[in-house]
């Protein structure tokens, strides 16, 4: 299927917070109360528009015991997008956000775009961080930050789609070398006149500022 | 209940003698240390604890990081090497029966002959299979087909190729499970009984019942598949738990159940420490996560064997600790040893476990563990850290492939898909989620059988698993597609078929590869 461009993600997070949960609800619009553990990585993909334009997103979800974390590391270089995970009923899972982000910060490329995610927001009776933590942590690091319930779906859509157009965003200010496939975007061959880019040459084109 | 029917067509290959013809020296190098006391506490930290040798800036990767030791070493090897040094746990416990069994051998002309005779029964299966309607390889096209049309309208409007599960979702999520109320025979296999069948219980009868039995036999025996009322039995003298002669096992198992009750008591406690509390927690977390749809591992008494289980084991080997996946690896020993409780026809993956008696659960317990640490011995290099062992393998199978079906490798090349992205799970979880567990049960009657199965026996039956969707994977012209149907290869209509033919292929692969041992080893 044609698109404009293709975006690589990866998910982030401690164990148990709902990486893989979002991902389905993302791909599949469902849920699934209980979820066998995810084993190294695990990959999902779905098209998305923003601004008119075919997106198509690839997503690494990881494994989120420290002991994958030699295997999961690898993944971080090649992604453009970033969702970084907590559970905002566990304390720890925010309290090991530094860490993460420090592997992220690390691992992946420097333009990448992260959006902080405290999922688990239907279950507001045993809420132990808050959305406020969770914002001021964002504003000081420089993300972009929703609550999410990958059981109800609210913001589901909203943070893959809005990394999606922070990174497009990206692109347009030139930030972004996009002949450069190491930052976790190709140019789609159905790309867009509108943009000056060639239309059929997902690798070879060049020019790369397109704004 | 019926557990006659367990193995099926493939009785053909009841001749199989399948044991290695070089012993690996792993053992050796495990058992160099000097006896140490077992989970003998010391400060040894494993794969989920690795920033021994990590650099002062990233000193704060690690979300566990805050009571583990800190002291940086300069190369990754040389920190392992250390660590190696430094760990001292039950790998080391040279109190073990397993040494006993890793010395059979054979004749290349036995070999040879079987296997030739092997190929022969199972490309005439295959033909018969082939001209008879509604074969397996018929189901397997038509799921195909299922699959696509899943796809399509289970993601309208993004057109993204996702499977029907979803990401993430297994194949036990799939097919028969979900929402069955499936027979016992849906769990440990759906062969049909057949002439050979029955006499292959009798032998079995015989042998398990004889004074003293040559543990060879039990291998050969058990290679194409073990009678499901004889396979518990079998699989604890396979395992190197339960001793072949007759008038030791009982002794033995008393003794072993109440060794592994005193581990409970001396350490089931500390999992209330600072230092083990993370440990217990995740084991805690996942255990309900696993297996979702199967109801039996959904009841708490069943989840608390589990956790007791994983805790003990992990605590007694900090130099891997616990890794998610060796979850998984319980579910068949405690799947076949159920069997022995059950008496009528209960439905063995609804079956309530808190009606057996106290004395019975603890039994079935003890016997998970000690089934559980043996089959962990001979892989542990896998969860130690950075899993050096999955990392080799990975890269065996790679090389395999490439030899084997070059045109499939050219293909995943081409299309930059990673070995390590898709079988890196194979081998962490031993292929436990890419198949059914009645078909894993089945599998493990020849890993057990094998010397070394779930190690390099397991290798080429990743390569066949691998080489056997060859065409399927070929006809994916994109990385999506391909990454798609690689973490989700259709085998939830597998039956002993299925595996009776796979693993004739990674007996072949075996015999064509054992007498060129470099055609597996990596290059540095």
């Amino acid at each position: 299927m044609s698109y404009a461009y293709l975006f690589k993600y990866i998910i982030i997070g401690d164990t148990g917070v709902g990486k893989s949960c979002l991902l389905l609800q993302f791909t599949d619009k469902r849920f699934q109360p209980v979820h066998d553990l995810t084993i190294g990585v695990e990959f999902g993909a779905r098209m998305i528009t923003i601004d008119g334009k075919q997106i198509k997103l690839q997503i690494w979800d990881t494994a989120g015991q420290e002991s994958f974390r030699s295997i999961t590391r690898s993944y971080y270089r090649g992604a453009a997008g970033a969702l970084l995970v907590y559970d905002i009923t566990r304390r720890d899972t925010f309290n090991h956000l530094t860490s993460w982000l420090e592997d992220a910060r690390q691992h992946a490329s420097s333009n990448m775009a992260i959006m902080l995610i405290g999922n688990k927001s239907d279950l507001e009776a045993r809420r132990d961080v808050k959305r406020e933590e969770g914002e001021a942590f964002a504003r000081e690091h420089g993300l972009i930050f929703m609550e999410t319930s990958a059981k109800t779906a609210s913001n589901v859509e909203e943070a893959f789609i809005n990394t999606a157009k922070e990174i497009y965003q990206k692109i347009q200010d030139g930030v972004f070398d996009i002949n450069n496939e190491a930052n976790g975007i190709k140019i789609g061959p159905q790309h867009s006149p509108t943009s000056g880019l060639p239309a059929s040459s997902p690798g070879g084109n060049q020019g790369g500022g397109c704004c | 209940m019926n557990r006659t029917d367990s193995q099926g067509s493939t009785a053909v290959m009841s001749d199989i003698s399948s044991h290695s013809f070089k012993d690996n020296n792993k053992t050796s190098f495990w058992k160099k240390t000097a006896k140490t006391v077992p989970g003998s506490i010391k400060p040894v930290y494993g794969a989920q604890h690795p920033p021994l040798h990590e650099k002062p800036t990233s000193g704060g990767n690690s979300p566990r990081k805050d009571s583990k030791m800190q002291q940086p070493l300069q190369k990754q090897r040389d920190a392992f090497e250390a660590f190696a040094e430094k760990t001292s746990d039950a790998w080391d416990d040279a109190d073990d029966d397993l040494i006993l069994m890793a010395n059979v051998k054979m004749s290349l002309k036995d070999v040879h002959s079987t296997a030739m005779q092997v190929m022969h029964d199972h490309s005439e299966q295959l033909a018969r299979r082939e001209a008879s309607p509604g074969s397996p390889k018929d189901q397997h096209r038509t799921y195909n087909t299922d699959r696509h049309h899943m796809t399509v309208s289970s993601t309208p409007g993004h057109g993204c190729g996702c499977r029907p599960g979803g990401p993430g979702v297994g194949v036990r999520l799939k097919g028969q499970w979900v929402g069955s109320r499936s027979s016992p025979s849906n769990i440990i296999g759906n062969g049909s009984p057949n002439d050979q069948l029955s006499s292959k219980c009798e032998k079995f009868k015989t042998m398990l019942e004889s004074a003293n039995i040559d543990l060879d036999d039990v291998k050969t025996m058990s290679w194409s598949g073990i009678p499901g009322q004889y396979r518990p039995t079998a699989w604890k003298i396979l395992s190197g738990y339960l001793p072949p002669s007759l008038d030791r096992r009982q002794p033995t198992l008393e003794r072993k159940r109440q060794e592994y009750y005193n581990f409970v008591e001396q350490y089931f406690d500390t999992r209330l420490q600072e230092v083990h509390k993370e440990t217990f927690r995740q084991i805690h977390i996942d255990v309900p996560r696993m297996s979702p749809l199967i109801a039996l591992f959904q009841q708490d008494k069943v989840q608390e064997i589990f956790e007791r289980i994983l805790y003990i084991w992990a605590i007694r080997h900090p130099a891997s600790g616990y890794v998610q996946g060796i979850n998984d690896l319980v579910t068949p020993f405690f799947v076949v040893f159920l069997t022995e409780y059950i008496t009528d026809d209960a439905e063995l993956d609804m079956y309530e476990v808190s009606n057996l008696s106290e004395a019975a659960v603890r039994m079935l317990e003890a016997d998970c563990f000690w089934c559980f640490s043996k089959l962990l011995d001979g892989i542990q290099d896998n969860y130690t850290f950075a899993q050096p062992g999955i990392q080799l393998k990975v890269n065996a199978l790679k090389d395999l492939v490439s030899r084997i079906d070059n045109s499939l490798h050219s293909h995943l090349m081409e299309h930059h898909i990673e070995y390590l992205q898709f079988a890196f799970r194979w081998m962490n979880n031993l292929l436990m989620r890419e198949m059914p567990l009645r078909c894993i049960i089945r599998l493990w009657d020849t890993y057990l059988a094998e010397t070394d199965g779930f190690a390099t026996f397991h290798l080429y039956v990743c390569a066949s698993f691998l080489t056997r969707h060859s065409y399927d994977l070929q006809r994916e012209k994109d990385f999506q597609g391909l990454m798609m149907l690689i973490q989700n290869l259709p085998t939830h209509h597998w039956t002993d078929n299925e595996i009776g033919l796979l693993l004739a292929e990674a007996y072949k692969l075996k015999f064509m590869f054992a007498d060129a041992p470099k055609h597996l080893v990596h290059k540095k």
